[in-house]
This record gives structure tokens, sequence and C-alpha cells, in this order.
């Protein structure tokens, strides 16, 4: 069994499914691909590079699959708290342009008592503001 | 090509070092301001070491505290990463490599001043056909382990080549 360190934030009791954790939402802007390159190290210049990026026909930069990822991750620790994420998956559906405003969903779909612990399962996806879901997946993290 | 020749084979090793720069500038970068990964007296008040990272981290660190002299041996021998040669076979007929699925796996938790390890292998390829175009699906397992040799993270990585 692992360590978990940081205070777990949900209650087992309390959680139920159909129960959504609180929204993150965020514009994105070419300096947050900017930003997410420099951060990860991932400088495919489709996201950083506009004029590389139109070459190829696309209308513009588009974002890091693996920055969706983690403005999602951002909301599920938001929830559950850093530390207590047991596993944490998504496919990835759409690109992300910049202007598009995008939203986390986090859903309760499932709890039980396994040998990690209390786990609650979820559901868990970025849109866009049209609803165009960008990345979808499923988190485990740990309850009290 | 023949694809199953490639599963088992290992893509790369490395072994990096998790530093509080690098982390809370990642922190940052995916808009994460939690006091956390940024503040070394709230990590400490909260139970750990150093700042705890965000769950994403591991994969953008096999780039970040990475140095020179301390890399094991290249476990693929000098030829790269064979996804790469299978990548770049598919690519001669065109199409779009595409990243498909991420999964991580959480064992233990990671924090700055921790030595990770990392070790990836080729776990499964297989294609199928989706509107009359080859999808070929490379799945890639990365273990990541920490100075004491416990296994922390593992992740799974999923790049798809859409045939033209």
């Amino acid at each position: 069994m692992s360590k978990t360190i940081s205070a777990i934030k949900l209650n087992y009791g309390d959680i139920n499914k159909g129960d959504e954790a609180p929204v993150v939402s965020h514009e994105l802007g070419r300096t947050d691909l900017v930003k997410y390159a420099g951060a990860s190290g991932d400088f495919n210049p489709m996201h950083t590079d506009e004029v590389a990026a139109q070459a190829a026909g696309l209308p513009s930069v588009f974002g890091h699959g693996m920055f969706s990822m983690g403005l999602l991750g951002r909301a599920i620790t938001d929830w559950a708290g850093v530390g207590n994420v047991k596993r944490y998956g998504v496919r990835f559906t759409k690109q992300t342009w910049p202007g598009e405003t995008l939203s986390t969903k986090i859903v309760v779909s499932d709890k039980e008592v396994t040998e990690e612990g209390k786990i609650i399962v979820a559901e868990v996806l970025l849109h866009n503001e049209v609803g165009e879901i960008k990345v979808s997946g499923t988190a485990r993290v740990l309850a009290a | 090509m023949d694809l199953n020749s490639y599963i088992g084979k290992p893509t790369g090793a490395g072994t990096v070092h998790v530093e509080r720069g690098a982390v809370s500038r990642f922190a940052a970068a995916v808009t994460d301001d939690n006091a956390l990964y940024h503040d070394l007296n709230a990590a400490k008040g909260a139970g750990f070491n150093g700042p705890p990272v965000p769950p994403t981290w591991t994969f953008a660190s096999v780039f970040q505290g990475r140095y020179p002299e301390e890399q094991p041996e290249d476990p693929t021998g000098g030829t790269g990463n064979p996804m790469m040669q299978v990548i770049n076979g598919l690519m001669k007929t065109g199409g779009l490599v595409l990243h498909g699925e991420q999964e991580f796996r959480y064992h233990q938790s990671v924090q700055c001043g921790d030595v990770l390890h990392w070790e990836g292998k080729i776990t499964d390829i297989y294609a199928k056909e989706s509107k009359g175009k080859t999808m070929t699906f490379i799945v890639t397992q990365t273990v990541f382990s920490n100075q004491a040799g416990e296994p922390v993270v593992t992740e799974i990585f999923n790049l798809i080549h859409r045939g033209a």
C-alpha cells in the first residue's frame, strides 16, 4: 500500500454517484502554449510557431494535449487534494485553439473500497464553450 | 514492417532530478497556483519533504534536471526509441501522428529533491482500419522509480499513426 501524505479532502460517505467537482475554466492564449512548451520541454513548432503551423495548413498554433491534461489534472487535485490521485487517464479527442475557453467537468461515477483504500471513481473531461470535448477519461482518487 | 517484433523493446532510460524551479514553473504553466507546488513551508506543513509535483509532471520530467554525467547506459544500444523507427517507417507514405491516450498510475508521491530513474518499453503495437484509413497504435509503458528504488509512477502512452 502506498503512502499518502497530504490531507484527503473527500469524505467517502458524503460522496455519491453523480456528484460534480468544482469547475475550472481557462481561456487558452498563445502565451499559455509558450509557457507550457518551455516548462515541459515540448517544442513541437505546431504549438508555438504560427508561421510554421500555417505553412502546415493549420489555421493557427494549437494547444499541447498535455496542457489540456494538466489543466484537468489541476481541477482533480483541487477537488481531491494533492497526493490523493491513484490513477488518471484520458483520450485526446480534439485539438484546442487559442481563444477557446476550456472548462473541466468531473462527475463521480462509482466508489469502492479496495486494497488501495476508499476510492472515488470519476469521469473527467475538458470541453470548450460550445461543448466540444477535448479530452475525456477517468480518475481514481482517495477519500477518507 | 513486422510490428510484433517491436513489442517488449526498450524505448529508453534516464535519471532525472526533481528540481523546485522546474516543478514550480511546470505547475504555473498548467495554471496551478496551489501553494504546495511553490512554497516549501506550505509543502512541509502538509507533510511533504519538498514541494510535491502535479499529476502530469513525470511526462515532462524526462527533459528536466537531466544531467549528462548521470545518465544510464542507453538500453536501445544507440539506435534510439524504436517507437520513432515505427513512426518514421509509417510516415514514408504520409499520414499524421497523434497522441491518442495517456494514463498515469500513482504508487507514491514524488517530491522536489527526489532523483527518479525511468525505464520505458513498448508493450503493444496493433493496427486497425477506421473510415478507410489504417490506424497504427503504439503503446509505451514507462516506470519511474525513486532514489530508494521504489516505483512511484507508471505512465502508459498511446501514440497513433493515422495513414494517409
